[in-house]
């Protein structure tokens, strides 16, 4: 089988995301793989151990260099990466679309058999990448699943949904987008890291991606701090909470 | 010339789900002037007299017919295409449920729309939303810069008091030249949940963490929350110890919730933890740890044993709530 995996970097959680005149600056801040990219990578390895003469192949668009991003992927088991250098990546349409231009250059013969997708990335928090992805390829997207069964011919997943957990099943090619719950990435030692050296990292520059569809007009800064009223016994937080209306009316 | 709206009223069990009317009412404050004009699609089957809970001005197309109970992605995708281009609409709304997060991105990419999603302060498509990225730490204003602007709306904005005495009228849609479009998934079945709705659509929540102790002791959190009509969460401790399902967890890598009260019992306040509640509404937290950082982010707080104070606090609430 033959699977691409799109990942991105984003600000590790412990970092503090500042506001430098009126712009977000994530210079001091350290990056990591996307929490929801590190579930798609191990289930594409997953399904390369599964399914022997698969070919996992990793994607990430950027601004900058995203090599070791691409070196942990590597490391993790993937075999070959792609660094899409793009002067503007401003928001969904325009990652997704860089994303689908390498995709369908790359396998102009026939598409992948399996795209896989965090469920969002950690930093804008839209989950729109993925499904734009599968209306740009013209194939089909699952939505993000907590479970997936593989065989040469079709797929069987899991997601969840407000009324329980649905069982779907796919013909190839397909976008599938990772939940958390899908599986527990591997931790990857020296001689991973030492192999993955060794695979290949193409670098491909895209002059000009399409427009961005969204224009940001600004930034703040917002603080979680509350002023904490504390109650001395249960019947006083009960009545507090009845007095200042913090109990909404029940939905009948 | 008037403002077009079309906005995707989800069918679950027949009945419109609650976030969709909801969305629908926000569109029909906003079509304020006489020329606006609202338009619905709703796809599937429809129980006697499900519109009847919509007011307002406008036509709901409603698309009965469909393979498996529920129209696919694919096809609703394609059915508010069309609507789109019949109507020249500049704005889609769909209600941020699992369905709408599948289905707006998809729409918003076919269309080159913008997508507008989690908007904390909503004007329309001329406007600039605003909503938090970032896990909470920054809010973001963006303008849709494309002709047509898709919004994908959930509990960020409190629930529009909408009142009219106008009542839409009904069309049948024609549901059969989008339903095979060759590229759909297929649905087999559904293992149904305990609680019967998603944490991100309560309005209030009472979750859980490792101060709980044991999967056992959620249950006097089901209590408390029944009596408010609320929703159990989860923090990830919880849920990755194995107490509680992985659709109940609340936080970075779970559900993102906006709920108007929200009681944190034996939840620490995990930096990845409160990027999940940033948009709620109140907060309360009960924890035996007094600086644990939950109190830093909480309007109202009570320091102890979730399994002495939790008791306590249902007692109270009973005995408050009887004589109001």
């Amino acid at each position: 089988m033959r699977i691409v995996v799109c990942i991105c970097q984003v600000p590790d959680i412990a970092s503090v995301v500042t506001v430098v005149d009126g712009r977000i600056d994530l210079s001091r801040l350290s990056r990591v793989m996307n929490p929801y990219d590190e579930y798609a990578v191990e289930e594409a390895v997953r399904l390369k151990e599964l399914l022997p003469g698969s070919e996992v192949t990793v994607m990430t668009a950027t601004e900058e260099t995203g090599r070791d991003l691409l070196r942990k992927a590597l490391a993790m088991g993937a075999d070959r990466a792609f660094e899409l250098l793009s002067p503007s990546l401003e928001d969904s349409f325009q990652i997704a679309s860089v994303l689908s231009g390498a995709i369908r250059e790359r396998y102009a013969d026939a598409l992948p058999d399996l795209v896989l997708c965090g469920r969002e990335s950690f930093d804008h928090q839209n989950a729109a990448v993925p499904a734009m992805l599968a209306g740009m390829l013209g194939i089909a997207f699952t939505g993000p699943v907590t479970a997936i069964s593989a065989s040469g011919e079709i797929v069987e997943f899991e997601r969840e949904t407000e009324s329980g957990i649905e069982c779907l099943q796919a013909a190839y090619p397909l976008v599938v987008s990772a939940e958390k719950g899908l599986n527990i990435p591997r931790k990857t030692g020296i001689r991973q890291v030492m192999e993955a050296r060794k695979k290949p990292i193409e670098t491909i520059s895209v002059s000009q991606p399409p427009a961005s569809l969204l224009r940001l007009q600004g930034v703040v800064p917002v603080s979680a701090e509350k002023n904490c009223r504390f109650a001395t016994n249960t019947r006083e937080l009960a009545g507090l909470l009845l007095r200042d209306g913090c109990i909404p009316k029940g939905e009948e | 010339m008037g403002q077009y709206f079309l906005v995707y009223l989800e069918l679950r069990n027949g009945a419109i789900a609650k976030s969709s009317i909801d969305v629908w009412n926000r569109f029909q404050e906003l079509a304020a002037c006489i020329d606006d004009r609202i338009y619905g699609l709703a796809a599937g089957p429809a129980a006697e007299g499900a519109f009847d809970v919509l007011q307002g001005n406008g036509t709901i197309y409603h698309a009965a017919e469909s393979r498996s109970g529920s129209a696919s992605d694919v096809a609703v995708c394609a059915m508010l295409e069309e609507l789109a281009r019949r109507h020249g609409v500049t704005g889609i709304a769909l209600a941020s449920t699992a369905m709408g997060r599948r289905v707006a991105p998809l729409l918003s990419g076919r269309l080159r729309a913008a997508l507008l999603s989690g908007c904390r302060a909503f004007g329309g498509p001329d406007e600039a939303c605003s909503r938090f990225i970032h896990s909470g730490a920054v809010i973001a204003s963006y303008m849709s810069a494309s002709a047509i602007t898709v919004f994908l709306q959930g509990r960020e904005l409190a629930s529009p008091d909408f009142c009219a005495a106008e009542r839409p009228q009904i069309e049948i849609f024609d549901a059969a030249p989008y339903l095979d479009a060759g590229i759909d998934v297929l649905f087999r079945t559904v293992m149904h949940s305990s609680q019967g709705r998603d944490i991100a659509e309560a309005s209030v929540i009472v979750a859980g963490g490792r101060g709980m102790g044991s999967p056992e002791a959620f249950g006097l959190l089901e209590e408390l929350a029944a009596l408010f009509g609320g929703s159990v969460g989860a923090s990830r401790s919880a849920v990755d110890e194995g107490w509680r399902p992985h659709g109940e967890q609340i936080g970075q890598t779970g559900k993102r919730v906006a709920p108007d009260l929200y009681i944190a019992c034996g939840i620490s306040g995990a930096l990845q933890h409160l990027a999940g509640i940033a948009a709620a509404r109140i907060v309360v937290a009960v924890n035996s740890d007094p600086d644990a950082p939950i109190f830093g982010v909480a309007d109202y707080g009570i320091v102890g044993d979730v399994r002495i104070v939790l008791p306590g606090l249902i007692a109270a609430f009973r005995d408050l709530l009887i004589k109001k």
